[in-house]
């Protein structure tokens, strides 16, 4: 199987990385760089758990090949907190107790950040639509929709 | 009873909504689960050939071409597990011998150097069949001409409450029998019979199960593993293999989500069984998604058939329910299903004349195991419809009907127990208040009608009854506290409430509480399992027992140096105090090097290390033939749902506008924490209720993915959901308590289908409501064209 | 092989620079080898072992393949590789087409839609295609680079089964044209899944209606159903009543049945066949009354 060279952004890091044909993004990022803030749940672009952000759209990363990655900019969990600061979203997820058993955690906060910074004051509908891809079995999901209500209100000027 | 003291600034850590401990770590990605832990490149990955067959006897199986295949590194089979698992009858080997029970069974297990190698030698295993005829439903499976699952069921070992009967499917049978039952219906004044069904479902925790083996050439073995129970997997492997507790180290990290599914054992003993033919090197045995849907545990199915009669003022006077339970393949936990759904088969009614039969039927279906309510949702899914309709029969109002019903302290319970004091007739009344209960409100559109439903239920921990728990308080020379504990930490947020209660007893700020991790079967104190909602009540017995261990010391240790009482001194926000000389000294400054003595040379104390423990010693034996005797339970948490539902009449789409939960924790040791387990549990109740149900054709689970397994995603959530608590103190729990995790999902199903048939006046047979199903009934019922 | 692999099967990742480099490559490895875009399909199939390709030639880089252009006297053009969330975000799409939009955002998840690409939803063939109604509706075309050239297909005919096209090996579907929607017209996609959001189609229904003062009722409707039949269908009796009497709520019921007979709906773990037809009905008169109001 042919090997492909690549080179990308990983939270705000240069990594160059030889990849087979067949790897996803999300066997890349946990199977080879030991970055397992990203969870596989399902392998099927079904239950969000692997989500990342891709040039900053949130993406499915068993859904992507590692090697469609050169030249791109990926974003993971890990790549969320800033100078130890923790992102707004995360502290929203935290203060709700919208987090349970936290293995859906770092993919609803992917897809939260996405929605909020294309959409800085959703809807309840549209935070709803924006987490549909995200499943979670613990929460019942009202925390998390609290959550990141009040991350949007938290990035309100004062 | 424990009593909290207030800190100096007020705050109680018990009973205070703190923050979780693992949130932190969870939002940052930084949380270590059990496929995270990193073993570099001398890691083997295995794969599972199973059965395609639901019933067959293995004639023949060649795994030398396998073998053969570059990258293959060992091929197990039955003949590598003689041995019999199982945790309350032990009727599986871990892989198959000379017969498979239903699709996925295991029959052999691959080594090699990746999962796609691993996969490549599966396909080459050659195995022959002998397909047998099998069962398929429960009631079918009790027939004397049914093909017979276990010819061996005779000689397999059991514990002394469950009862097998040999030569036929029924791996345990629970029998109650109080009152004159046949007498009874010619005095009532409505009486209702029904049969309801509940399909399987699975538990669909987000991370999948995953395993990773370890033998060293002297036989001792590391597993790693997404585990609810490490101590209860060490045991019964241990048993399984023939070898001694102590030579398995079981090393669990947080847990993905649980719900039962990563209970007992299932699929971890293949992963130790492959990695004994490779000494040396770890294995890690990983699930996918679709082996998931139905390789592990599985929830039962049941078919129960229910006859409840009343007088005419709406008082219940006879009860007979009859369980079948679909229980799969192997029973080795579901036959404890079958006993808790027997003891509590009455549900939360107090009735003078009952007869309770709770089957446990083998069927070539998916393992039956614990899944969230052990048996419970199951049970009271339909009994809750009956009692509905009985309520109307009789035209009494049913919240109603349930106030002048529903059992209270004191009261008689079916098995003989007598009832401790229970909150349920305010769990009642707070969530009729709180949904409005008798109102009805305007529905959106003219192709919409809306209904109410109310469910009340009971549920007792369901495990033996000497299950126990234990755990350690050590001090640090900062003063912190680290406690050590063998529970599980799934998500409920038990690491932070047995934070909150060490804090508590011994008299420190919840913030210098941490708690040791991840579990380890050698270092972390024996705990029975994670399951039955038992660790707030039975390891916080335990924690609350090391923390007030550690105190006693500390303030001996301190009377002795200052020359007073223990009584005057206390442990007030890290500091030990006087209250008769009002001298004060910090923690940190003698929990590890103690005080000087105070007559001379010489120092007093030493680190400080307190223990506790904790077993119910007070749980009896039931007779076989009438399940009576004493104490058949610890306690019994109780709880009502309501909701208000708008249906459809276009598509037979059903949406929960609002919903209310009402639970009687004894004492919300961490308020919101409890809500939030209320909160979530009824949204598993609700996706349980409209999208859940293996489909299964010839023992086949024709939707084993996340296409057409659906669960409740963030836009099927209730817009309105309230979470209420209340406390009837709980005289054996720590400052009261009782669990909540499984509870919440209880009434889910049958006040949704009772708020259905207000709504349509339709029942359905069976969850889940799917629209087609909803609007097909309103079709036959000429409700829509 | 009882369960899908854990990961994906071998092949070689193929990333041809020119569109006839790629379009050779493909007919060269015909029966071996794919084009893919967002993988949303092609990554499951190939886990499932229903797909065993050799080659997955990537092709969203190529020429024309990442635009969207609307062209106010000819109508809309969405490369191949555009992604639906862009579709759907996209104002000349939500000015001019806001039924492709509306149609676009019920597929599965935003994240999912960030692969998930209008021409791989016709090209995957599913009768269950949430855009492909809308597709019809509009009388879209595809544009297809094969190895004789390009050329134009219009996507009523691109069906000729379940997973079925008129593709022949070296085709590249490059983009999907849109026309010009009829002047003032109204659209509506309803959709019955099993979950509020998210799910495939049980049942979807795709209508259009304007104003045709040369229509004995004064408007024609289309209408496409999906997940009823073995392909996306336009059921063309049930356009005939819409168009040939007047504009009545029991025509709009009548047009409804005749829809809902129009359909060849089965038995499936998603719905019964029974239900299926009903939603038809149900659904495909909703659709009707939504369209009819908006018109006016």
């Amino acid at each position: 199987m042919a090997m492909h060279r690549i080179t990308f952004t990983l939270n705000g890091a240069r990594e160059r990385v030889e990849v087979p044909s067949n790897q996803t993004l999300l066997q890349l990022l946990r199977e080879r760089l030991a970055l397992t803030g990203t969870k596989n749940g399902c392998t099927a672009g079904e239950c969000g758990a692997c989500t990342v952000l891709w040039n900053g759209e949130p993406v499915n990363s068993c859904l992507v090949l590692a090697v469609e990655c050169d030249g791109t900019e990926v974003v993971t969990v890990e790549g969320l907190a800033h100078d130890r600061q923790l992102d707004p979203v995360q502290t929203a997820l935290l203060e709700a107790g919208g987090v349970q058993c936290g293995f859906c955690t770092p993919g609803v906060l992917l897809s939260a950040r996405a929605l909020l910074d294309r959409n800085p004051r959703p809807s309840d509908y549209e935070i709803r639509d924006a987490l549909t891809g995200n499943l979670c079995r613990c929460t019942g999901y009202l925390r998390i929709i609290e959550a990141v209500k009040a991350a949007a209100r938290a990035a309100e000027p004062a | 009873m424990l009593k909290t003291k207030p800190a100096a600034d007020g705050h109680t850590p018990v009973g205070d909504s703190v923050p979780r401990l693992d949130a932190h770590d969870k939002v940052t990605g930084a949380a270590q689960f059990a496929d995270d832990i990193q073993f570099g490149p001398g890691l083997l990955q295995a794969r599972i050939l199973r059965s395609p067959h639901a019933h067959a006897l293995i004639k023949r199986l060649d795994v030398s071409r396998a073998l053969a295949l570059p990258g293959v590194k060992a091929i197990v089979t039955g003949e590598q597990t003689p041995g019999y698992i199982g945790l309350y009858l032990q009727d599986r080997h871990i892989f198959c011998r000379d017969r498979v029970r239903y699709i996925g069974d295991p029959v052999a297990g691959v080594a090699a150097v990746d999962e796609a190698t691993a996969e490549q030698a599966v396909d080459l295993i050659e195995v022959e069949y002998e397909p047998l005829p099998a069962v398929f439903d429960p009631v079918e499976g009790t027939r004397p001409d049914a093909p017979l699952l276990h010819p061996d069921l005779g000689q397999y070992e059991a514990v002394n409450f469950i009862f097998p009967k040999p030569g036929s499917n029924i791996s345990n049978h629970f029998k109650i029998r109080r009152g004159d039952v046949a007498g009874a219906w010619a005095q009532c004044a409505a009486v209702v019979e029904r049969e309801y069904r509940v399909p399987h479902i699975q538990h669909v925790p987000i991370e999948p199960h995953v395993a990773v083996a370890k033998w060293d050439d002297k036989d001792k073995i590391t597993l790693w593993a997404s585990s609810q129970s490490p101590f209860a997997q060490r045991n019964l492997i241990a048993k399984a293999l023939h070898l001694s507790q102590s030579q398995i180290q079981v090393i669990a990290p947080y847990v993905g989500g649980g719900f039962g599914a990563k209970a007992g054992v299932s699929m971890e003993a293949l992963a130790v069984v492959i990695a004994g033919a490779v000494k040396g090197r770890p294995v890690k045995l990983r699930l996918t998604r679709e082996e998931e849907f139905f390789t592990t545990f599985v929830r039962q199915g049941l078919v129960a058939r229910f006859k409840v009669g009343c007088d005419q003022d709406g008082r219940l006077q006879a009860l007979e329910n009859t369980y079948y339970w679909d229980a799969g393949a192997y029973t080795e936990y579901g036959v404890n299903m079958t006993r808790a759904g027997g003891y509590s088969g009455t549900g939360p009614y107090d009735v003078p004349n009952v007869k309770v039969d709770s089957i446990c039927v083998y069927t070539n279906h998916p393992v039956g195991g614990p899944m969230r309510g052990f048996g419970m949702p199951e049970l009271h899914s339909g009994l809750e419809q009956a009692m509905d309709d009985l309520a109307h029969a009789v035209g009494v109002d049913p919240v109603e009907f349930r106030r002048r019903n529903c059992i209270r302290g004191g009261d008689i319970v079916a098995t003989g127990m007598t009832m401790h004091p229970t909150g349920l007739p305010e769990c009642i009344e707070k969530a009729a208040a709180a949904i409005n209960w008798g109102h009805k409100s305007s529905p959106s559109a003219p192709n919409k009608r809306r209904g109410k439903g109310m469910a009340i239920m009971w549920k007792a921990p369901a495990m033996p009854p000497n299950a126990g728990s234990s755990a350690r308080v050590q001090l640090n020379e900062d003063g912190t506290v680290m406690v050590s504990l063998g529970g599980q930490e799934i998500g409920q947020g038990t690491f932070t409430v047995m934070a909150q209660m060490a804090a508590a007893a011994l008299g420190v700020p919840y913030d210098w509480v941490k708690v040791a991790g991840p579990i380890d079967t050698d270092s972390s104190p024996y705990e029975w399992q994670t399951v039955a909602s038992r660790l707030t009540w039975s390891m916080g017995n335990a924690v609350s027992a090391a923390a007030r261990d550690a105190r006693r010391q500390i303030l001996e240790m301190v009377a002795k140096a200052w020359k007073e009482s223990p009584d005057d001194l206390d442990i007030v926000d890290g500091q030990v105090i006087s209250y008769k000389s009002e001298e004060a000294c910090s923690l940190k400054d003698l929990v590890i090097y103690g005080l000087p003595n105070p007559d001379g040379d010489g120092w007093i104390g030493g680190p400080v290390l307190g223990r506790g423990s904790f077993m119910p010693t007070y749980v009896t034996g039931l007779d076989p033939e009438t399940g009576q005797g004493p104490r058949a339970v610890v306690h019994y948490t109780t709880g009502a749902q309501a909701v208000e539902i708008e249906v459809d009449l276009d598509t037979g789409k059903v949406e929960v506008l609002r919903a209310v939960a009402a639970f009687d924790v004894g004492k919300a040791i961490n308020p919101d924490m409890v809500r939030a387990q209320m909160e979530g549990g009824l949204v598993q109740g609700i996706s349980t209720a409209f999208f859940e149900s293996l489909q299964l054709k010839n023992g086949r689970v024709l939707n084993p993915s996340f296409v057409d397994y659906r669960i409740a995603t963030a836009a099927d959530a209730p817009p309105q959901l309230e979470a209420i608590i209340v406390e009837v103190p709980q005289d054996d729990g720590p400052w009261g308590a009782r669990g909540i995790g499984e509870h919440s999902m209880v009434p889910t199903i049958p006040a949704i289908a009772n708020a259905l048939y207000d709504a349509v006046g339709i029942r359905l047979e069976a969850p889940p409501f799917t629209a087609e199903k909803v609007y097909l009934a309103m079709r036959a019922a000429g409700v829509v064209q | 092989m009882l369960t899908a692999h854990p990961g994906l099967p071998e092949f070689d990742y193929i990333k041809p620079t020119t569109l006839p480099e790629a379009s050779q490559f493909l007919a060269e490895h015909a029966g071996e080898a794919r084009p893919f875009l967002g993988g949303t399909d092609t990554f499951v199939r190939l886990r499932d072992g229903a797909w065993k390709d050799k080659y997955l030639v990537d092709v969203k880089h190529l020429d024309g393949m990442q635009t969207l252009a609307f062209d106010p006297a000819a109508g809309l053009t969405v490369g191949a590789a555009v992604n639906m969330n862009r579709v759907i975000a996209a104002p000349e799409v939500q000015a001019h087409y806001p039924l492709l939009a509306e149609a676009a955002h019920t597929v599965a998840s935003y994240q999912l839609r960030t692969r998930a690409t209008l021409v791989g939803n016709a090209c995957n063939a599913s009768p269950a295609g949430d855009t492909v109604g809308a597709g019809l509706v509009l009388n879209a075309e595809l544009l297809i680079f094969g190895v004789d050239g390009g050329r134009r297909a219009p996507l009523a005919t691109f069906f000729r089964g379940p997973g079925k096209t008129t593709l022949r090996p070296g085709d590249i579907v490059t983009a999907i044209h849109y026309p010009l929607p009829p002047a003032g017209h109204a659209g509506r996609y309803l959709k019955l899944g099993r979950n509020a959001l998210g799910d495939l189609a049980i049942v979807g229904v795709t209508a259009l209606g304007y104003r045709d003062p040369a229509a004995p009722s004064g408007y024609r409707f289309r209408l496409a159903l999906a997940s009823v039949a073995p392909m996306p269908l336009r059921p063309v009796q049930a356009e005939a009543l819409l168009s040939d009497q007047p504009l009545s709520e029991a025509g709009l019921q009548a047009a409804a049945e005749a829809a809902a007979a129009a359909a060849t709906p089965i038995d499936d773990v998603r719905g019964g066949a029974e239900y299926r037809r009903l939603m038809v009905r149900n659904l495909t008169r909703q659709a009707l009354r939504d369209v009819w109001q908006r018109l006016g």
